[in-house]
């Protein structure tokens, strides 16, 4: 059972590793260097700390994106040539599709997140570079996994990239989204509506990841614990992760295939 | 050898009246020119909340701070040139740069713009506007922003020409305690400007105090409160022995 889940993930990478995403990777690269120069050029004091920053946090929406797209793009097209169909014929049960799945997964991400080791560690050392590049390999890890469950159900690659990038960006937003629903309760005087708009994205904000599963770019500013800030994003990371996929096996068990 | 020239007048008079007539189109058109540019001139908006843009980071509010903060040092520099700092509200700018601060606590740099680009104005006004802005977030951390209270204390005597002004930020330098790592020079300011401002007393007892508690350990820093010591007694013996007109 596992030489067939490990045959079908040297099977699925195979389709993720292209010419076409190294490409990208290294124009994504170049572009924050060259980004990274320019904010260089006009920071008066502390550019060392604000260029590294910025490249970082550059990359990280910029890597989040493309690892969303490519495993979007590539279940998606599993759906298109009615490879699932193909698949389930073989002696392979549906739960071997998504732990194969969670390793391309791993290993994209890796994959993603090593120049970034690199390109970081030039810029703020490899204490620094080591932290950030864990840290947003767990948060590639989270973004796609999301990706994944949003393709498995909805499969179609803009649906669910845009509801992929809205769970993200409402975990990123929620303390300003809750701040703002708080003050709108108190501008209309703690109205029926307002308050019941508040208690429903409170209820929200339960499934969703919480601010500790991303990497902290302040680290770039501040002395801080790095382990300590790494153990706490593990820890929300791996509960989301599994979280996640337990929705996905639901899901891809629930769905018909037609042989 | 230099070449000898032929007299203006005996120019061509169409050329002369072309030169003159186009020499003048020049200074109209430059003049309106820069008028046009200078109403070009888009203000400052009023900022958001600093929790609002500590929402809008999505966890990166020391990076959002020191963007904001080049974004607010490039805002002189619109369409392709530099505006002068009058056209800049500076309540509006010390709105932001209280904001930037906010955000990203800790950082020197809204200050260090404040001291170093934004006293380059030549309006007293906006001026006293900007040394007040650091006079009052020099409490946030002495220790990070005592060279900044240094340079509004000189800005304040050599460029705003407020003695009293700077008398306050030199006072407020030199009362600052031991804790707070800083070169002597910066705590003589007070008893300097004392001297200035004639009163030769404040700025000997100033100077006494500091050689009697022994908080001065350099010796040349103590060499040089001596001197002036000795120097500001020879005025004050001096400014006794004029006769009282």
């Amino acid at each position: 059972m596992t030489s067939q889940t490990i045959a079908l993930f040297r099977y699925l990478m195979l389709g993720i590793i292209s010419r076409r995403l190294f490409v990208l990777l290294a124009i994504l690269l170049f572009t924050a260097v060259l980004s990274g120069s320019f904010i260089q050029e006009l920071a008066i004091i502390n550019s060392g700390a604000i260029v590294s920053a910025f490249v970082a946090d550059m990359l990280r929406y910029s890597m989040a994106l493309l690892a969303l797209l490519m495993v979007a793009s590539a279940v998606a097209e599993d759906y298109e040539s009615s490879q699932f169909e193909r698949l389930l014929t073989m002696p392979l049960a549906r739960w071997q599709y998504i732990a194969a799945q969670f390793m391309v997964i791993a290993c994209l991400c890796l994959l993603l997140v090593l120049p970034v080791l690199l390109l970081v560690s030039l810029y703020s050392g490899p204490v620094i570079g080591i932290y950030w590049a864990a840290a947003l390999w767990l948060e590639l890890m989270l973004i796609s996994l999301l990706g994944l469950l949003a393709i498995l159900s909805l499969e179609k690659i803009p649906l669910a990239v845009f509801f992929t990038l809205a769970i993200y960006l409402l975990a990123k937003l929620s303390g300003l989204i809750s701040q703002m629903l708080a003050e709108s309760v108190y501008l209309s005087d703690g109205s029926a509506a307002s308050r019941a708009i508040e208690f429903i994205f409170s209820v929200i904000l339960y499934v969703i990841p919480d601010s500790s599963s991303f990497a902290q770019n302040d680290v770039f500013f501040e002395a801080a614990n790095l382990f300590v800030a790494l153990g706490s994003q593990f820890l929300s990371v791996a509960v989301y992760v599994l979280f996640l996929l337990t929705v996905c096996l639901v899901d891809f068990y629930r769905k018909e295939f037609n042989f | 050898m230099r070449r000898s020239e032929r007299p203006l007048l005996s120019l061509p008079r169409p050329l002369l009246l072309a030169f003159v007539l186009l020499l003048v189109a020049q200074t109209v058109h430059h003049h309106f020119d820069r008028e046009r540019l200078e109403s070009s001139y888009r203000g400052l908006s009023q900022p958001f909340s600093a929790n609002i843009y500590r929402g809008l980071a999505m966890g990166s509010e020391q990076l959002l701070g020191y963007l904001l903060a080049i974004r607010l040092q490039l805002h002189d520099n619109q369409v392709g040139r530099h505006f002068n700092y009058k056209l800049i509200d500076y309540r509006l700018l010390i709105e932001w740069l209280d904001r930037i601060t906010e955000i990203s606590p800790g950082t020197e740099y809204p200050l260090l713009l404040a001291s170093r680009v934004y006293t380059s104005t030549g309006d007293p006004e906006q001026l006293r506007q900007i040394l007040g802005f650091i006079e009052y977030r020099f409490d946030d951390d002495p220790q990070l922003h005592w060279r900044r209270l240094a340079e509004a204390c000189i800005t304040a005597r050599h460029k705003l020409g407020d003695l009293d002004l700077a008398l306050r930020l030199a006072r407020k330098l030199a009362q600052q305690p031991a804790s707070v790592d800083m070169p002597n020079w910066a705590r003589d300011f007070e008893f300097l400007l004392l001297a200035e401002l004639n009163e030769l007393e404040s700025a000997i007892a100033i100077i006494e105090a500091l050689l009697q508690t022994e908080s001065v350990n350099d010796p040349d820093e103590r060499r040089f409160l001596q001197e002036k010591l000795l120097d500001f007694r020879q005025m004050l013996f001096e400014s006794q022995q004029l006769p009282v007109k």
